[in-house]
């Protein structure tokens, strides 16, 4: 379960990163006033544009970054206050978070399994299992450096999920997959629902948002703008597909 | 203490499990030290002996039958190639032969007075005229040095010669007799050369054996994304900053002793080439000594790892972390280089609790033996509390959304 309430996330800009964003104003508003709730059993999805404020949110929620207002608890544990039990708790997986070069997927997924206190079988039983799934036995043992786009993303998914985590916060999923690994990842989300994690995603693809979500999040400009099952948000826009939606609450909050 | 030592392990797998790493950091060094310093005694070697068994090309203008009996005593006039002038030919080719000792083809040139030794037949006593030799050598050319040296040893034989004709009896111009009588204290005098060169030596390998690969431990890490991966795992930022850091600190001490071990081998094999000047022979430590040489090494490779960890971990990428490194370095160089110029008073210990420069004067007073044990333990402290410092500095840096995130 994961509950964020009136989260804000200010970021200070130095005096090099207003020249290249051409303002003259301090600071730059991420998120403002986000609150939302994604419940166990469920996949809750964060749609938006580019510089919406999906990844810091889920930064936020990953305890990477400091909510500058608001609070962020993840199976009641409190984001800032505790830290490691929310770490514990959740696998993070993000297109600038990457495993490191110089190990193979199997080192490292035994050393997280490790670093998240497991035993031996425990973790052997892992990795049987998730290898498995995403079809990783081939590249086990080469280097990270050594694996296509893909396969790293097989293996940062498998060794994020090492440690069996009730909440699963995936920001762009399927960014850079190629269509068949991009289903398999999205097949094994479904499957974490319905086994009963929490399961959150980012996304800026409708038709995957469309077909993976039970609850949607639309984000622009940093503030959540509307939020419901795929219906409900059809139904407060007036419109057939996610896509019509999303673009007419753009046209409301994005330009103003 | 459990993740510290599996952030260790990973860290220290990450290096030795990568053969370019390997190759790079303890072979390679090995390598060169030999190799460089072969290169040099061999090379020193052939210059030596070039310059022993060169014939110098030598011109004595006026040469008494004394001067020249004094070149056969010297062993000179054997092994020399020596044009004997009279003052007329040697006025009509003053000019070439200079220009000849100028370019490097003629090493010496000789010029006694015309009336050498009419005027010192005619010396009666103070006032009377004194005869003259002039000497021109080429101080640029190795032969010409040479030859002035070995031709000095003829003209002293020569001064000797002449006076035993003047007085008869050299006795009476010998007045006392001179003694010379060297007391020191053993260990001090052999570990003199390590004890100038060691501090100076190993500060430099251990900094620049820990930013070699630090900076990429932390900066590249950041850069890359892959140090954000350990960040999102349940464990503490201090262990994860400990861990990696005694890593670290540990394969920079393992490559330093690789260095160190094939520099003292290698210096003492050019030494030997050289003909033994040098080196480290006759050096021996004492077990405390060694100890707290041990200790001292472990908590200054320690202290140089955390220092660069903060730095690389507050820059963006690998190259601003190297900018922000680099004058570090220079302060450790001059420190290093500050104990090599030292005088012979006592340190206080305040100047021990100085970083850097105490722990290198520190080093330098172990190799003479002559560190206090409270200096040891001023240094080893203050060192080992600023590393401590350092590494939880290193924590909270971890743990800023801004510097790791640039948030």
């Amino acid at each position: 379960m994961i509950s964020v309430q009136n989260l804000s996330k200010v970021y200070k800009l130095s005096a090099k990163k207003m020249k290249e964003l051409k303002t003259s104003e301090g600071r730059k508003i991420a998120v403002s006033g986000v609150s939302f709730e994604a419940r166990p059993g469920e996949i809750y999805g964060l749609l938006g544009p580019n510089g919406a404020g999906k990844t810091t949110t889920l930064r936020c929620i990953a305890t990477l970054l400091k909510p500058t207002e608001g609070s962020v608890s993840v199976n009641g544990f409190d984001t800032v206050g505790e830290g490691e039990k929310v770490r514990g708790a959740i696998a993070f997986l993000t297109n600038e978070i990457n495993l490191d070069p110089h190990f193979t997927p199997s080192y490292l997924f035994h050393f997280f399994g490790q670093l998240h206190g497991m035993t031996e079988e425990e973790i052997a039983r892992r990795r049987e299992e998730l290898f498995t799934i995403f079809d990783i036995g081939g590249f086990a043992d080469k280097k990270i450096s050594e694996l296509s786009t893909g396969m790293k993303q097989k293996a940062a998914i498998a060794v994020t999920l090492v440690h069996d985590p009730q909440v699963v916060i995936f920001d762009e999923p399927t960014s850079g997959l190629d269509i068949l690994t991009a289903r398999t990842v999205l097949d094994y989300l479904r499957e974490l629902r319905d086994k009963g994690k929490t399961v959150v995603v980012s996304t800026h693809i409708m038709s995957e948002a469309e077909k993976l979500c039970d609850r949607i999040g639309i984000l622009i400009g940093g503030k959540k703008v509307a939020e419901g099952t795929l219906q409900e948000l059809l139904a407060e826009t007036g419109t057939d597909d996610l896509e019509d939606a999303f673009f007419r609450l753009y046209k409301e909050y994005g330009e103003a | 203490m459990r993740n510290i030592l599996l952030v260790l392990k990973k860290e220290l797998y990450r290096v030795f499990s990568d053969k370019k790493l390997i190759i790079s950091l303890f072979i390679l060094p090995a390598v060169l030290m030999f190799g460089l310093y072969g290169l040099i005694g061999m090379l020193e070697r052939n210059m030596s002996e070039d310059i022993e068994t060169h014939v110098p090309v030598t011109y004595i203008v006026n040469a008494t039958d004394g001067l020249k009996a004094a070149a056969a005593a010297a062993g000179f006039a054997q092994n020399a190639s020596i044009d004997y002038l009279s003052e007329e030919a040697f006025l009509t080719m003053e000019g070439r032969l200079t220009e000849d000792l100028r370019e490097g083809f003629a090493d010496l040139i000789v010029v006694l007075d015309a009336d050498f030794e009419d005027v010192f037949s005619a010396y009666q006593g103070q006032g009377d005229k004194i005869p003259g030799i002039q000497i021109l050598f080429n101080s640029a050319e190795n032969y010409s040095q040479q030859a002035y040296a070995v031709f000095s040893g003829v003209l002293e034989t020569y001064r000797m010669m002449l006076l035993q004709e003047r007085l008869g009896n050299l006795e009476q111009i010998v007045v006392f007799e001179q003694k010379d009588t060297e007391i020191v204290k053993e260990a001090k005098a052999n570990s003199r050369f390590i004890a100038t060169m060691f501090p100076y030596m190993i500060m430099i390998m251990l900094f620049s054996g820990a930013m070699s690969i630090s900076v990429d431990a932390f900066a590249g890490e950041k850069e890359r994304g892959t140090l954000a991966s350990m960040l999102i795992a349940p464990v503490k930022r201090t262990d994860i900053a400990a861990g990696k850091v005694i890593a670290l600190a540990i394969i920079a001490a393992l490559s330093s002793v690789v260095y160190a071990v094939s520099m003292i081998l290698a210096m003492t094999m050019m030494g030997n080439a050289m003909g033994g000047e040098g080196g480290f022979g006759g050096v021996s430590f004492s077990a405390g000594q060694i100890l707290e040489l041990g200790l001292m090494l472990i908590v200054v490779d320690y202290l140089f790892v955390a220092v660069i960890a903060v730095l690389s971990s507050v820059s963006k990428d690998v190259k601003s972390a190297s900018t922000l490194v680099t004058p570090v370095y220079m302060v450790v160089l001059a420190c290093a280089l500050m104990t090599m110029f030292s005088g012979g008073a006592k340190n206080s210990l305040t100047r021990y609790a100085i970083p850097l420069y105490g722990n290198a004067l520190a080093l330098q007073d172990i190799c003479t033996g002559e560190l206090s044990a409270a200096g040891f333990l001023v240094s080893f402290g203050v060192t080992a509390l600023l590393a401590a410092a350092l590494t939880a500095l290193l924590a909270r840096i971890f743990d800023s959304d801004k510097l790791m995130f640039n948030a």
